[in-house]
């Protein structure tokens, strides 16, 4: 802006050379293509041309990454970053640092050798242009903190208090929450993934005799126990024994992924309060340490499962304009009793509770539920009359349907208090949102034909940030409450 | 700030939207009942089921053509005040949008094919949310619609000064 942005430093940086080498992981996960046309090849007895190949293919990526790093070029200025690159299609981009919402450091396996780390920017631009944010892929560790602490004492608005960027002295401080590997395992427990085990049943039952995996045919068990003798025979007479293992398989399996999967990101987690918001570290072979500025937090969403609640677990996320990977929110606390969860949210001065007290849903939500499946119990009652009585387990369903739907419209709940909404619903999966009404950026009241004849509507409030699937909405009020609602919202 | 409450003197749009709204769906409807009038012709001409379809989307067609736009037209409303939009549009499925000035981040007034044949623009505010960040308010005579948006703008540059 002042004389110093007419003289930049005339010198823009390279990326690490070592850029060829961490580089290669993404090259390799975009090849699978290749991958497979050489596997096939080669089963097809051409090794040859396998091998050609995939020599051609080394060959070409290794030169793609060699050019792209010759001509990628970034360059730090007085009040933004500059990054030049591409070969044929030469791109400047320029990245003001008052539009850096987070400065995020990613290390994976192949940086932590060499001590290098890729940077993020973080600018909320919007998703379609996520994959292009500035991102600086390969530098040294020292140096993507030097650019972090740079851009955020020469973001405008940011006081540069001289606590903000000492990362060393921080452990000294006791982290606001933190994970011990206990805690990370019990973490990992929770969150064995149905979806695993389902796609594993599937495989098993489907290509199990091609693959030789099937842990619900007595075959799989004999061969396992075959030196065995008494457990051979046990198997051998018991026609259970194989549905019980194949069963126990599963879900070791299932638990196991979760399991790898949660200690894989989530260990060591640290969570410190800075001045200016929070600072997330955590990974087990990859490394990522998030800044999450309180100017950009938008709302807290406090989520539970059914398991997870009798355990009295919680899960937190904070709602930023920035977006944490593909994951939406900012999880800042994995796994945390209600009072941890709650000190989070305290230190932004924000409440986990309103003051008043909760409002709950008019019944006429349940009953617009119930008016289906009572609709669908009537005709599968029919059908059982008249077609097969296997229809009353259609019966069965639509009662527990009803029940299922009772306990939601009855877990779920709003309240408004002097600065803050909160949300909650979810029987099977509660989540409580707590949006300051001054983030919120628009209301709708949409009620259609159906929900007119159980007399309520739905309110629906747009806030900025996470994605499409976390909407914010008060699933259903009276009109005259949802009007009385809206006026105090607005004149906040 | 004033606690005024949501403004609730709903003003309509252009009537010329409606004939916009009736032409739009009138070419909507039209493939699907070329489409039903072929099946019956080829596929259902001597069974039980002949001109059974056409009929019946003729019957939609009719309903989306003559009596869906005069609805979804005096359903549509907006009020201005001095510090919000609110656009109240639908028939079937019914939404009351109120968006502060405030949340605005940048207006558009578009006009298309239709809105440039029946003489309306359509005005879309988008805010920075996630959800519903657009908020569209079509059917307005284009001089409104520029004044609406110079005004809202003007209440951003206030905001901001």
């Amino acid at each position: 802006m002042t004389d110093a942005a007419l003289a930049p430093p005339a010198r823009g940086e390279r990326l690490h050379p070592l850029y060829l080498v961490t580089g290669l992981g993404k090259v390799v996960k975009g090849a699978w293509g290749v991958l497979a046309g050489g596997a096939y090849l080669a089963v097809q007895d051409k090794l040859g041309l396998a091998l050609l190949l995939f020599g051609g293919f080394v060959l070409l990526s290794t030169a793609s990454l060699f050019i792209r790093w010759l001509t990628f070029e970034f360059r730090l200025e007085d009040d933004q970053l500059r990054i030049e690159q591409g070969l044929l299609n030469r791109s400047s981009r320029t990245i003001p640092f008052d539009r850096v919402t987070d400065v995020d450091i990613e290390q994976g396996p192949i940086h932590r050798i060499f001590g290098l780390a890729r940077v993020k920017m973080e600018t909320g631009a919007s998703a379609a242009a996520k994959e292009a944010d500035g991102q600086l892929d390969t530098i040294r560790l020292e140096r993507a903190q030097e650019i972090r602490d740079y851009i955020r004492t020469r973001r405008s608005g940011a006081t540069p208090s001289p606590t903000a960027s000492i990362p060393e002295t921080e452990n000294i401080v006791p982290a606001l929450f933190a994970m011990d590997s206990r805690r990370v395992a019990l973490a990992g427990m929770f969150n064995f993934s149905l979806a695993v085990i389902a796609a594993l049943f599937g495989v098993s039952q489907t290509m199990g005799d091609v693959i030789g995996f099937d842990p619900f045919s007595r075959g799989f068990w004999l061969e396992i126990f075959a030196s065995t003798g008494p457990l051979r025979d046990y198997v051998l007479a018991h026609q259970f024994v194989a549905a019980l293992g194949g069963t126990i398989v599963l879900v070791v399996i299932g638990v196991g992924t979760g399991m790898v999967r949660t200690v894989l990101r989530e260990h060591g987690f640290r969570l410190d309060r800075t001045p200016t918001g929070f600072r997330r570290r955590r990974g087990l072979l990859t490394l990522t340490d998030v800044t999450i500025p309180e100017r950009r937090i938008q709302a807290t969403i406090l989520a539970t499962g059914p398991i997870k609640r009798a355990f009295g677990w919680h899960i937190l996320k904070l709602q930023s304009l920035a977006t944490d990977g593909k994951q939406g929110s900012h999880v800042v606390a994995p796994l945390a009793t209600s009072e941890e969860a709650q000190e989070i949210q305290l230190s932004l001065s924000r409440p986990m509770a309103p003051a008043e007290g909760w409002r709950s849903l008019p019944f006429g939500h349940f009953m617009s539920g119930a008016a289906i499946t009572l609709g669908a119990g009537i005709m599968a009652l029919a059908a059982a009359a008249l077609l097969s009585p296997l229809a009353l387990f259609a019966v069965a369903g639509l009662g527990i349907a009803t029940l299922v739907n009772w306990l939601e419209w009855r877990r779920s709940r709003y309240a408004l208090d002097a600065e803050h909404l909160f949300i909650e619903q979810g029987w099977w999966r509660q989540r409580r949102a707590i949006v300051p009404v001054c983030r919120i950026q628009s209301l709708d009241l949409t009620e259609n034909f159906w929900t007119r004849a159980f007399g309520f509507v739905r309110m629906q409030f747009g806030v900025a940030g996470g994605t499409m699937l976390s909407a914010f909405a008060i699933e259903a009020l009276s009109r005259a409450d949802a009007e009385a609602l809206r006026e105090r919202l607005v004149a906040q | 700030m004033t606690p005024a409450a949501v403004p609730a003197d709903l003003q309509p749009v252009e009537p010329g939207y409606r004939y916009s709204l009736m032409l739009q769906s009138a070419i909507f409807w039209l493939i699907p009942l070329i489409g039903a009038l072929v099946l019956d012709r080829l596929v259902l001409a001597d069974t039980w089921a002949a001109g059974l379809v056409p009929l019946i989307v003729a019957f939609f067609a009719f309903g989306a053509v003559v009596i869906g736009p005069v609805r979804i037209y005096r359903r549509l409303g907006y009020a201005l005040d001095s510090r919000l939009l609110r656009v109240v549009r639908g028939w079937l499925f019914h939404v009351d949008t109120v968006v502060p000035f405030v949340r605005v981040q940048h207006i558009d007034v578009t006009r298309g094919p239709f809105d440039k044949l029946f003489g309306t623009a359509t005005l879309v505010v988008h805010t920075a949310g996630t959800h519903n960040s657009v908020v569209t308010l079509p059917g307005l005579a284009p001089d409104r619609a520029t004044a609406i948006r110079d005004s809202i703008r003007a209440e951003i540059r206030a905001d901001s000064e």
